[in-house]
This record gives C-alpha cells, sequence and structure tokens, in this order.
C-alpha cells in the first residue's frame, strides 16, 4: 500500500515522515523516532499506559491514526524535561514513590499534566477523576494521587 | 496491536465525504474520534479498504440555537459538549449521561455523533479473530447461530451511554447521504435486529442531533462493574418536561426503549418488564432485569423528588 506523508511536532521539534497510512501514532512514536516512553497495554484504549499530549489533550496514541496528527503537536514524557530539569510532575513521582514497574507512568504523568495545565487547583476527588482514565496494576494509586498533589502545590510554590 | 491495511482520506465537506464513499465502492468507513472504529479494526471485526476522515470538517461541530431547536454537530467531543453550559443547565439527563461516558481521555477524543453511532457489544463478539474463529462465528459475524443462546436472533447489546438520555429528551437526527437529505425522531435510527442494529444506509452521514429547546428536569444511572471506564451493562435516563415525562433504557439488547411515565412505580415494573437481557455480558441476565427497576426508580426518584 502507498506509504503517505505526515508532517507534525514532536516534543517542539518538527518531524516529516512517510508511514504507512494505517500505522498508529504509538507505532511511529516507539518504532520510528525512538520514543518509548509511551507503553502499548491492551492496544484497545482501555487501559491508558499509551497516553501522549495531542494539542495539549491526552489521547489514546494506540488508537490514534499517524496521518491524523498531521499539522498537529505531540508531547511525550521525553518532551516534558527542561534542559536536565524534570518537570515538577516527574519529580514529585520519584519522590513520592509513584512509580513501581513503571508501565503506567508515563501516562499517568502526562493525563496529570494536562489536569493541572487546564485546571491548576484540583482537590483529591478531581485528580482521581482525571487519573482513572488510566490503569496501574501496581501502586493502588495512593502515592500517584500523592504525586499529583506534590506537583500541583510545587508549581505553586 | 496492528491494524488491517486501509487507507487514509481526509474529508473537508460532507460533499467530498460522499464522493469518497463512493469511490471506494461502499468498502469504507467513517472516522470521527476511532474510539469504537480502531479497536473494532484491530480484533478485524471490521476490515474497511479506506478510512474516511470527518475531523476536518469544521461544520459538523459545536451547538448552536435555531428556531426551537439546539442543534449539535455530531463531531462534538464527549468532554466539550459536557462542559457546555447549556447542555448542563437545560439537558440534565444528557449531561450526566456525558459525564458517565466512558473516562474523561476517551470522551476528549469520542464525539457524541461516533457514540451514538457505536456498533453492538457482546462478550462473545468483542474478541480477537483467533478467538472467535475458534468458537465458531456467530450470527453477527456471519454465522448460522447466537454463541450466547444458541438461537437465530442477535441480541447483542446497543451501549451507547447517551442513547437513552437523548431518547427521553426527544432529540431527532438529520442525515445526509447519498439519496439526500432526511430527518427523523432518534427511535428510527434502530433497526432491532442486533447484526445490523443502526439503520443508516450505507454512506449515510449523521450531521445534526436536535434537541427541542427549553428546560427539563433530568438524570441518567449507569450500571457497569468499574467506576472509571467501562461500557453501561444497563443504562437508564429520565426527562421531565412541562409535565410530560420520558423513561429510556440501553445496553440491554440492539435497541433502547423508551417509555412514558405516569406512575414511576409502575413505569419502573413496565421497563423491567420489557427488558429482555440474555447471557452476553459479564452479569447475569435475571440480575441486570432486577436493576432495571431499581436504576428506573433510583433516577426518577432523585429527579423528581429534587423538585
Amino acid at each position: 500500500m502507498e506509504k503517505v506523508r505526515v508532517n507534525f511536532r514532536v516534543n517542539g521539534e518538527e518531524v516529516s515522515l512517510e508511514v504507512k497510512p494505517y500505522e498508529t501514532l504509538l507505532e511511529v512514536l516507539r518504532d520510528r523516532l525512538d520514543l518509548t516512553g509511551a507503553k502499548e497495554g491492551c492496544g484497545l484504549g482501555a487501559c491508558g499506559s499509551c497516553t501522549v499530549l495531542l494539542d495539549g489533550r491526552p489521547v489514546r496514541s494506540c488508537l490514534v491514526l499517524a496521518p491524523e496528527v498531521e499539522g498537529h503537536e505531540v508531547v511525550t514524557v521525553e518532551g516534558l524535561k527542561e534542559g536536565e530539569r524534570l518537570h515538577p510532575l516527574q519529580k514529585a513521582f520519584i519522590e513520592k514513590g509513584a512509580v513501581q514497574c513503571g508501565f503506567c507512568t508515563s501516562g499517568m504523568i502526562l493525563t496529570a499534566k494536562a489536569l493541572l495545565d487546564r485546571e491548576p487547583r484540583p482537590d483529591r476527588q478531581r485528580i482521581i477523576r482525571a487519573i482513572s482514565s488510566n490503569i496501574c496494576r501496581c501502586t493502588g494509586y495512593k502515592k500517584i494521587v500523592e504525586a499529583v498533589e506534590a506537583a500541583r502545590d510545587l508549581q505553586e510554590g | 496491536m496492528i491494524l488491517p491495511q486501509a487507507e487514509y482520506r481526509k474529508a473537508r465537506s460532507v460533499e467530498e465525504a460522499l464522493a469518497l464513499f463512493h469511490h471506494y465502492e461502499g468498502r469504507a468507513a467513517f472516522l470521527a474520534g476511532g474510539t469504537d472504529l480502531i479497536p473494532r479494526m484491530k480484533l478485524r471485526l471490521a476490515k474497511p479498504l479506506a478510512l474516511i476522515d470527518l475531523k476536518g470538517i469544521e461544520e459538523l461541530r459545536g451547538v448552536r440555537e435555531e428556531g426551537d431547536w439546539v442543534r449539535i454537530g455530531p463531531l462534538t467531543p464527549l468532554y466539550d459538549l459536557r462542559a457546555e453550559e447549556r447542555i448542563r443547565e437545560e439537558y440534565p439527563a444528557l449531561f450526566e449521561s456525558l459525564e458517565a461516558t466512558s473516562c474523561e481521555t476517551l470522551q476528549m477524543r469520542g464525539t457524541i455523533g461516533g457514540n451514538l453511532l457505536q456498533e453492538s457489544r457482546c462478550l462473545f463478539y468483542n474478541q480477537s479473530e483467533f478467538w472467535r474463529k475458534a468458537k465458531g462465528f456467530c450470527l453477527k459475524m456471519g454465522g448460522e447461530r447466537c454463541n450466547a443462546t444458541g438461537g437465530t436472533r442477535c441480541l447483542s447489546n446497543y451501549a451507547s451511554d447517551n442513547a437513552p438520555a437523548l431518547l427521553s429528551l426527544g432529540a431527532r437526527l438529520k442525515t445526509v447521504g447519498p439519496q439526500g437529505e432526511r430527518e427523523f425522531p432518534l427511535e428510527e435510527l434502530y433497526t432491532g435486529r442486533g447484526e445490523r442494529p443502526l439503520g443508516l444506509a450505507p454512506g449515510e452521514i449523521l450531521v445534526e442531533i436536535l434537541l427541542p429547546r427549553g428546560r427539563t428536569k433530568g438524570g441518567y444511572e449507569k450500571l457497569r462493574v468499574r467506576g472509571a471506564i467501562d461500557y453501561p451493562l444497563l443504562g437508564v435516563a429520565f426527562t421531565a418536561r412541562n409535565g410530560e415525562r420520558r423513561l429510556a433504557l440501553g445496553a440491554v439488547g440492539p435497541k433502547p426503549i423508551s417509555l412514558p411515565v405516569q406512575d414511576p412505580e409502575e413505569a419502573a415494573e413496565r421497563a423491567s418488564a420489557e427488558v429482555s437481557p440474555i447471557p452476553n455480558t459479564i452479569l447475569s441476565p435475571p440480575y441486570i432485569k432486577r436493576m432495571a427497576k431499581v436504576l428506573s426508580l433510583r433516577v426518577m426518584r432523585r429527579v423528581l423528588e429534587e423538585g
């Protein structure tokens, strides 16, 4: 099948690639661009481990076709740090022990980032609601919620 | 999970989408948010030659008032529709069903039109091709008998959260297709046949969802296993408007049901009597039948007692 060219921005950089029209954004990020932060869990949109930001909103990258992101802006977990400085959410996840196996972590952090970007002062219930889009099989969520609260307070400070 | 081969085309207008559909001789699928279609393709339940992306058609997005109707563009993401003040204030049944749909991330991608036009689901159908082959194809896959009951009638479940809410609100749909334009009550979208639950002609595109203007009271109750995500295993919507009261139940069978309400107790009994769950979900049919009464009473009492 004929390939199609797709141009978009990933973590602030312009990318131009030839892709199969039925390649997913997740496949392109991981296999072509070596951005392996987004993980394939269920592959059907249920688990959230492939979450990336598309124009600032979290999406399941396993359900998005590469040609759909033509002209759009994608941010992955690799794009959060500034130079060597980790994003407050990344720091908080480490400090609060919110990472166990790590498979859900990039999705959790990006879902939380999208929340904090649009609602800077979410209470605990609001945080739980937002991250309930993502499944974690290790932590029981407590430390993840605490990490998002810590990042919220940090960015205020 | 790898997608089957398919071309990708982006339409800029409804006319262009229809022309593309014609170009692929009907063997194309319209793509909105993709949260139903893409998983179906991954499981090889849908194998279109091409995907025609509708998201570039701006006129199919947003909410506007016109005459006696509020017109909802079907490409409006569920999350954005939920954020509309008018929806929250005037159509609480719809507001609650939007809130209850899937999870927030999928609400941001999934659209109201796509949610209405989703395919029906079954424990024996939404499985990998390997799994389905091993079991033998069911009615919805072109086989000769139902894998849930052994019968010859497909009762897969149409699991839209928002359809019962829109039914209770008296919604109408406007479509454009190869045969031209038509407008009809939402009830008439459904065939009652699980093999093909939606009565749209090939190539017909939903272009508007219409709600009668004016404030209503209402609510939505949903039965599911996980509060965070999940399709409904039963959804019950109720709307009261100027003395007219309507209850609608969905996710049991291929077609949602709707009934007028005089006495809530009697209506809840009738709702429970009218649903016919079969063993094609993870819950037992008698339990779903009982819950139809429980949730019907719960939503009606909540709304009517709020005053």
